[in-house]
């Protein structure tokens, strides 16, 4: 019977578990880069040097916070206290919810590791994605929270 | 199985040199604020370690109780409506950056995952449970609600985008 076939074949799991811990060692340089990237930004480029790049203008300020939080490294609550700070001044929320949004989904840093993983074509296709829905999803958000507040 | 007698070559290596070539550098014009990246990475590095524990685990077990017919079954050409809702729970419930799942997206794409169902995973990401109470107190209940919603319905558009871009691809080869 079948099962019992792939059952017999299968190899013990401290086996499967040293492959699994291998492939991720080998995986390690461009994990490091990445990371060391990401260390670099968080010291050369400051959260206040982010805000005073916003103009207040909605439309080009949604295209400057998507452009900014892909360009941005680092864990997500932070894009949560810089985006109530830039709301409170006055920055429009269609920004705000685009930067929040890139923050998570873009990542410039991450580019050289994700072709590499994926291929470039995938990557040119999945970061022109984000991109676009991630202007799509603030412009949504704010318009319905607009209609029904 | 094909990569059972691959050797380990590592991955990355020409971003690894170019990174340390740009903290050599500066290290010799401003050594305080290089020291203070290399802690700030080492900061990262060890958040992630429980992660990259987790990854490794996971990639073990979905190896040994899987065979690659059934991830394919689960998340490859046959999966339905299955596997986009496998890829949108797995995105929302993920946790940590990204490039610390590519280990497990690249093995899961090895056995069939298709592309679209990884574009979903990547894009469902934007949920961060956790912070969910944190978003609330900045921006209100009902701006997490409807952000959650049109990022969670993006996340299956996109995905669907993906297929379609992957089918204009297939027809013109």
């Amino acid at each position: 019977m079948q099962p019992n076939k792939q059952s017999t074949q299968r190899p013990p799991f401290s086996k499967v578990l040293q492959k699994s811990s291998l492939s991720f060692l080998a995986m390690m340089p461009l994990l490091l880069g990445v990371i060391g990237l990401v260390g670099l930004f968080q010291v050369l480029v400051t959260p206040e040097m982010l805000a005073s790049l916003f103009q207040g203008n909605p439309l080009l300020d949604t295209l400057l916070g998507t452009l900014i939080g892909g360009i941005s490294a680092g864990n997500p609550f932070i894009s949560y206290i810089l985006g109530g700070e830039l709301v409170e001044q006055g920055i429009s929320l269609y920004a705000v919810s685009a930067f929040i949004l890139s923050w998570v989904t873009l990542g410039l840093i991450q580019l050289p590791a994700e072709v590499e993983i994926f291929g470039g074509r995938f990557t040119l296709y999945r970061n022109m994605l984000s991109f676009v829905f991630v202007m799509l999803i603030a412009a949504a958000t704010t318009f319905s929270l607009q209609v029904i507040l | 199985m094909k990569s059972k007698d691959k050797p380990l070559t590592f991955r990355g290596k020409h971003l690894f040199l170019t990174v340390l070539c740009l903290y050599i550098l500066f290290f010799l014009f401003n050594s305080q604020s290089a020291f203070l990246a290399l802690q700030k990475s080492a900061t990262v590095f060890t958040k992630i370690l429980p992660i990259i524990a987790v990854v490794i685990i996971l990639t073990a077990l979905l190896n040994f109780f899987l065979q690659p017919k059934q991830m394919a079954r689960h998340l490859g050409h046959e999966s339905g409506i299955r596997g986009w809702f496998w890829s949108l729970l797995a995105g929302v419930v993920s946790h940590g950056p990204i490039y610390a799942w590519y280990p497990l997206l690249e093995n899961l794409r090895e056995h069939g995952m298709k592309d679209e169902l990884i574009v979903v995973f990547f894009a469902s990401r934007a949920i961060k449970i956790p912070l969910i109470p944190i978003m609330i107190d900045y921006f209100g209940l009902p701006f997490t609600l409807l952000l959650s919603f049109y990022m969670l319905f993006g996340a299956l558009l996109q995905g669907v985008c993906m297929q379609w871009l992957q089918s204009t691809k297939v027809q013109q080869i």
